[in-house]
């Protein structure tokens, strides 16, 4: 491989995953190296260090030497995440309000299929044993009805002392009102000193509504103690190694923040990683000149669709993990279960399905001969020429065509009395509608017209798909960035430090309250500034954006808007009658609007990273090979040029059918579609003639 | 041309990815009625489904909508062919509601149907079925507790041309109007309907005419034909035989007396009768079902236990019979009044044939959900504001199934716990209301070797006079039946404790004001399965730590001795209980 990048300060991203650690530099032009290593699930820690070591002996440089050259070091790690998902959190206790214990485990009864009834709910995360009562009373209005009972906490610290608790949740009824008696009953906690780790849902998350606001106090507590040990050593291991600054986390806001700030927050990590997305989304709006973006982040199970409109993407508060329901600002991804490894068959009476069911990384694909026989994605590929036999993912696995034939012949085609093409070339039709769908939901649930949009194919099976699902889209045009397999650990190169701050409010929206707009926001923005100064950024590299939720009176669901701090109530008004407008398609002139939370959120800027400049290059380019390729349009195989990534430069393109295979991922062309490789080296996919 | 022969030239590429098409097309318009319809029933609590029927009236698509809706769109189709079905014309849409006259539901269920037209040919229907706010009749909100008969439950519709070539039939607008209390809403939310079919129609459109519009006719009857093929399967895995079973209720709306759903369930290869042959005649008050709604209450049961991930076609119900005798509760006489029909009787026939399939294949039975206890209380605030405040924290606990333990609270059954709960701290926002407890009850759960849900204790201050509307259909009796060797769940209990002190049974049915007042509630537990020796020991150690169970019902009922300490189960003292229990 040829290195590009040059000399330091770098900055590094690093994106650990289900089955590859990802690891990119970027040096002080831009320029952008990607390095992939297994990862290791048992010590995901030992996976940073692999792709660490693996760079250094790529760029020829001892690890301390490249370390200390690291301006930035950021990180998104699915260690909170595995922590719930795998149950292996905290012995956690729970304080909360007398008569109201069970919140956390009746769950308000939301179940995600309502036809489904016979799977039961995961594991409640704290057993009713340990979620003990705390008297007294706030009411709606914020009003002390009945003192706190610390005698209730003091007992109650006895029983989790006796029972081994490691973490202490307090949810108090009404806190989000009057955070005095959680105050009063964390400080008790405190001094009680139970155990080293308190989450507070008045500081965790200060919102309306006890079930989610315990679940997600619940969640905190859970992850915290093994999170802050794991990241805390992992930092610790790599200043020994020579590392100069602080370890920057991805959150699920898609911003970062600084391992420090996080340690106590961890339930702000449980999308860190994918969230990531964001960077990458930004950067390239900003590099080719376009606001409307849907990207299609396709890997070895799953897609994420996340979708950019006029340069935001929108952050929701809701997140649902293994049905953990959570309230934590979040990127709104939208994921199904279509990747590489995603299974095909025939049903019992007949019916073609793939998916959602994957083969994972283990057996994986038939192909792979690690002993699954179901055929996938990656074996309907290589039967239509579109992968090449041999070996795969950087040599970690070898396909064997027979396998993938064997798979389709006894899975599909002879059951459903067809050919082996026609059972591939289905198997593939059916999974890029599901895409397709998946993309169509998330633009038009959102009001929003999906042809208005480019689409960004990208993850290491994603350009595969994407030219495919752009032209059945309608879309203007799809994107396929070159590093595209890499996309999480390529967008945290371009991630700002962002912290969001929520305040619930409930007043009516008139002339009267802009005082406790501009109050709650100077208090927001306040502390917006003392955190991003705790991150070392000075006053003038921050940026606050100012957000309101608001509602019609006696509707229980929230509309965002963002406006300057001084905008005055009737221009509230109008800001949230266009959106709710867009959003719902009618508004409610007459009816009275509420406040529901003002929120602030702070950014501090971390510099750019300057867009390295790729000189445009006139000569044809060679294919370094042809082979018979499927082609959906032509029904048929193809004779179709190969042609390896690195021989296209910026400038170059020609017209479909062609495959063109990057170091990290494929990309299938289409016949008519005409591929050009662009200022920033990325490829640009168009339609020149109708499907 | 016979289904066989259809199937056999079908590309079953080409089927699943129409298959597909469809169900996406009806999600769409379920996004397009969540965005753009009034009242808040729609976007919190999805009352409403979105369908497609093919040029026959046979529902091809249903993926999007609540189970209670499921099975029975086909009807009041079928009455739009049968009154218009020469006439039918592109730009056209029907509105309908009527049970008898126009195969609707219950009468708040107000259908939209819009005619798909390609080249001219009508090749489907794409239609809305939606809960008004509010329909006229004998009291607001669209139920009427004291209504027995239909004219007092709100307006009656037969299939009626609301929009002609395009262009809204005003008359028949101001008409709708005028017979309701809420018009901003309504005027609103038959909007949202009207939008949700047209993009039904234009989807819908363009898939045939990607396919040519025989070979889509071919497809569509190719996917209804592999629901017929999906439910069959799973028919003949049921031995052949007859089942009876039976659920009732123990009042008519407004006395106490049983009334009871009577079911006979015919298994003979891959088809299924359902003969309701000797439930009880019609009642005098509101849950007379409708053949509508018993269509939608089978196929929740049939589906929910035979396997969730059916298709949600009219196909899967070509291998059922059903024999539901006039003039009872599962197929009222035209005119009687059958409002809340959609939650109970629903719930009972549900439960009926539960009972009947469970004794075909013990392993899959479903013990019963308790049946809900709470109303509604209505009233004024201080500012003179009127609200309508459901005492939904209240709800009951489902039964349970093999491998899982009831859900301790949960919707009906009927939505099969798609109604969520909400949180206390949002009603106390909202209403003038302040809750003291919601917490889950001890002993109340049917034991098994999975137990019921628990229920809860609920009590809750109204602070303001209000009118109560009662609804305890699970009070006083035990509605979460057992099975196979698991225990019913205890009944619900209500009561009102008065300004002045006094202390009132709830009634279970009608109309109360009072002054401000205090209800406390037991909300009832679903049923256990299998038998509680059978329970994991470890986990009836956890249900008494958890204190679900009390001392008593840990050794008498499950046989287990917990350790000196209390934190382990005594492996030893339990066996020798157990053993000689």
């Amino acid at each position: 491989m040829t290195i590009t990048i040059k000399s330091p300060p770098w900055r590094v991203g690093v994106d650990v995953g289900g089955t590859f650690t990802d690891l990119v530099v970027a040096d002080s032009d831009g320029r952008t190296e990607v390095y992939k290593v297994p990862s290791v699930p048992a010590d995901p820690g030992e996976g940073v260090i692999d792709a660490l070591l693996t760079a250094c002996a790529s760029l020829n440089q001892p690890i301390e030497k490249f370390l200390g050259n690291c301006q930035f070091f950021l990180h998104g790690s699915t260690v909170a995440t595995n922590t719930l998902l795998e149950g292996k959190g905290a012995v956690v206790g729970l304080l909360t309000t007398t008569g109201f214990r069970d919140s956390l485990e009746a769950r308000r009864g939301l179940r995600k299929d309502p036809w489904d009834h016979r799977t039961p709910y995961p594991p409640v995360l704290i057993p009713r044993y340990l979620r003990l009562p705390v008297g007294g009373r706030i009411d709606a209005k914020g009003n002390e009805i009945e003192p706190v009972n610390l005698d209730d906490v003091r007992i109650a610290c006895a029983t989790f002392r006796d029972e081994g608790v490691e973490s202490i949740a307090v949810s108090l009824l009404n806190s989000f009102v009057n955070t005095s008696h959680e105050d009063a009953v964390a400080k008790l906690v405190r001094d009680e000193n139970v155990c080293e780790w308190v989450s507070v849902s008045s500081d965790i998350v200060p919102i309306m509504g006890e079930y989610e606001r315990t679940s997600t106090t619940a969640v905190n507590a859970y992850v915290m103690p093994r999170v802050a040990t794991y990241l805390t050593a992992l930092q610790q291991k790599l200043i020994d190694m020579g590392l100069k600054t602080k370890l920057l986390m991805l959150q699920s806001n898609g911003g970062a923040a600084s391992l420090d700030q996080l340690i106590r927050q961890p339930v702000n990590l449980l999308l860190s990683g994918p969230s990531a997305g964001v960077g990458a989304m930004q950067h390239l709006a900003t590099g080719i000149g376009e606001n409307n973006l849907v990207s299609m982040e396709i890997g070895g199970t799953s897609c994420d669709v996340m979708l950019m409109h006029e340069g935001r993407v929108a952050i929701t508060d809701a997140l649902s993990v293994n049905d953990y329901d959570l309230v934590t600002p979040s990127v709104d991804i939208h994921t199904v279960g279509a990747g590489g490894g995603t299974i095909s068959g025939i049903d019992g009476a007949g019916l073609m399905y793939a998916g959602p069911e994957g083969a994972g990384a283990n057996p994986g694909p038939a192909a792979y001969g690690l002993g699954g026989t179901r055929p996938t994605v990656t074996d309907a590929h290589l039967v239509l020429g579109r992968m090449r036999p041999g070996p795969y993912a950087g040599g970690s696995v070898s396909l064997d065509m027979s396998l993938a034939e064997k798979a389709l012949d006894t899975e599909i085609a002879n059951p459903a009395g067809i050919s082996r093409t026609d059972a591939a070339a289905g198997l593939i039709r059916i999974v890029e509608q599901n895409l397709l769908h998946a993309v169509e939901r998330i633009s038009i649930q959102r009001g929003y017209n999906p042809g208005r949009f480019i689409l960004i194919a990208c993850g290491g099976a994603g350009p595969m798909h994407g030219a495919s699902v752009g032209r059945k889209l309608g879309a203007r045009a799809v994107y396929i960035p070159r590093q595209a397999g890499a996309f999480c650990a390529i967008g945290m190169q371009h991630a700002d430090v962002r912290r969001d701050f929520v305040q619930v409010v409930m007043r009516e929206l008139n002339a009267d309250t802009a005082n406790v707009i501009s109050e709650g926001y100077t208090h927001l923005a306040k502390q917006a500034l003392e955190a991003l100064q705790n991150e070392g950024f000075s006053e003038e590299n921050t940026e606050f954006g100012y957000e309101l939720d608001l509602h019609y009176e006696g509707q229980q669901w929230d509309v965002r808007v963002a406006l300057d701090p001084d905008a005055m109530p009737d221009e509230i008004r109008t800001a949230f009658e266009i959106e709710y407008d867009r959003q719902f398609g009618h508004i409610n002139p007459e009816s009275r609007i509420n406040i529901a939370k003002l929120r602030v959120v702070g950014i501090g800027k971390l510099p750019p990273l300057e867009d390295p400049k790729f000189d445009a290059v006139k000569v044809e380019v060679s294919p370094i090979e042809r082979r018979p390729v499927y082609a959906e349009s032509a029904r048929d195989f193809l004779d179709t040029p190969i042609y390896r990534g690195a021989d296209l430069s910026h400038g170059q393109g020609f017209v479909g059918p062609a495959i063109i295979e990057e170091a990290t991922t494929t990309i299938l062309v289409g016949p008519g579609d005409r591929v050009t490789v662009d200022a920033l080296n990325n490829y640009m996919v168009t339609f020149v003639t109708e499907d | 041309m016979d289904s066989k022969k259809v199937a056999d030239k079908l590309d079953p590429v080409i089927l699943a990815l129409t298959q597909n098409r469809l169900d996406h097309i009806s999600h769409q318009m379920g996004w397009v009625m969540v965005r753009t319809a009034r009242s808040p029933i729609f976007s919190q609590a999805h009352d409403f489904s979105c369908f497609i029927a093919g040029p026959t009236g046979e529902v091809v698509s249903q993926a999007d909508g609540i189970p209670i809706h499921t099975g029975s769109g086909g009807f009041g189709v079928r009455a739009i062919l049968r009154d218009f079905g020469s006439e039918l014309a592109e730009g056209d849409v029907y509105l309908l509601n009527d049970p008898w006259e126009a195969g609707g539901n219950h009468l708040p269920d107000w259908v939209i149907a819009r005619p798909v037209f390609v080249d001219g040919q009508m090749v489907g229907l794409t239609c809305n079925r939606a809960h008004q706010s509010d329909i006229g009749g004998g009291a607001a909100g669209a139920y009427n507790p004291t209504a027995t008969d239909a004219w007092s439950e709100g307006v009656r519709l037969p299939v009626i041309k609301l929009v002609e070539a395009g262009k809204t039939r005003e008359d028949l607008w101001k008409l709708l109007m005028l017979n309701t209390r809420t018009p901003h809403l309504q005027d609103g939310d038959l909007r949202a309907m009207l939008g949700s079919t047209r993009i039904g129609m234009e989807r819908v459109a363009a898939l045939v005419e990607e396919l040519g519009i025989d070979n889509a006719m071919d497809y569509f009857t190719g996917v209804l034909d592999h629901a017929d093929r999906s439910v069959r399967a799973e028919i003949s895995k049921l031995p052949d035989g007859v089942y009876e079973a039976e659920d009732r209720s123990d009042n008519d709306c407004f006395e106490i007396r049983d009334v009871t759903v009577r079911v006979r369930l015919t298994i003979e290869n891959e088809n299924m009768t359902v003969d309701f042959t000797g439930t009880d005649d019609q009642i005098l008050g509101f849950k007379n079902s409708s053949l509508g709604n018993t269509y939608s209450a089978i196929y929740t049961a049939l589906a929910s236990f035979l396997d969730p991930n059916l298709p949600h076609n009219e196909g899967a119900f070509r291998c059922v019979d059903v024999i539901a005798p006039e003039g009872t509760i599962v197929n009222a006489n035209e005119g009687a009044p059958t409002t809340m029909c959609t939650v109970f009787f629903a719930h009972e026939i549900i439960h009926a044939v539960w009972k009947a399939l469970a004794q075909a294949d013990p392993d899959r039975g479903c013990a019963g959900w308790a049946k809900n206890v709470f109303g509604i209380s209505v009233g004024k605030e201080d500012s003179g504001h009127p609200y309508v405040f459901y005492h939904g924290a209240a709800a009951a606990g489902s039964g349970a199934v093999d491998g899982r333990d009831g859900f301790n609270q949960i919707g009906h059954v009927c939505t099969l716990g798609g109604l969520t709960m909400p949180n206390v701290e949002v009603y106390e926002q909202l209403y003038p209301v302040m809750f003291h407890r919601q917490e889950f009850r001890i002993d109340a759960a049917g034991p098994g070797k999975y137990r019921g849900g628990s229920g809860c204790d609920y009590e809750v201050d109204i602070l303001t006079p209000a009118t109560h509307s009662f609804r305890g259909e699970g009070l006083n009796y035990e509605t979460g039946y057992g099975i196979n060797g698991g225990k019913n769940g205890a009944s619900g209990r209500m009561h009102l404790r008065h300004s002045d002190g006094e202390i009132e049974e709830a009634p279970k049915f009608g109309l109360r004001r009072t002054d401000t007042v205090r209800f406390v509630t037991q909300s009832p537990g679903g049923g256990g399965y299998g038998p509680p020796l059978e329970r994991d020991p470890e986990l009836v150690l956890r249900d008494w730590r958890d204190g679900i169970i009390s001392d008593v019902t840990m050794r008498d009922i499950y046989g287990v001795v917990a350790s000196a300490d209390g934190k382990s189960v005594d492996s030893g003292a339990t066996n020798a209980l157990r053993g000689s229990m």
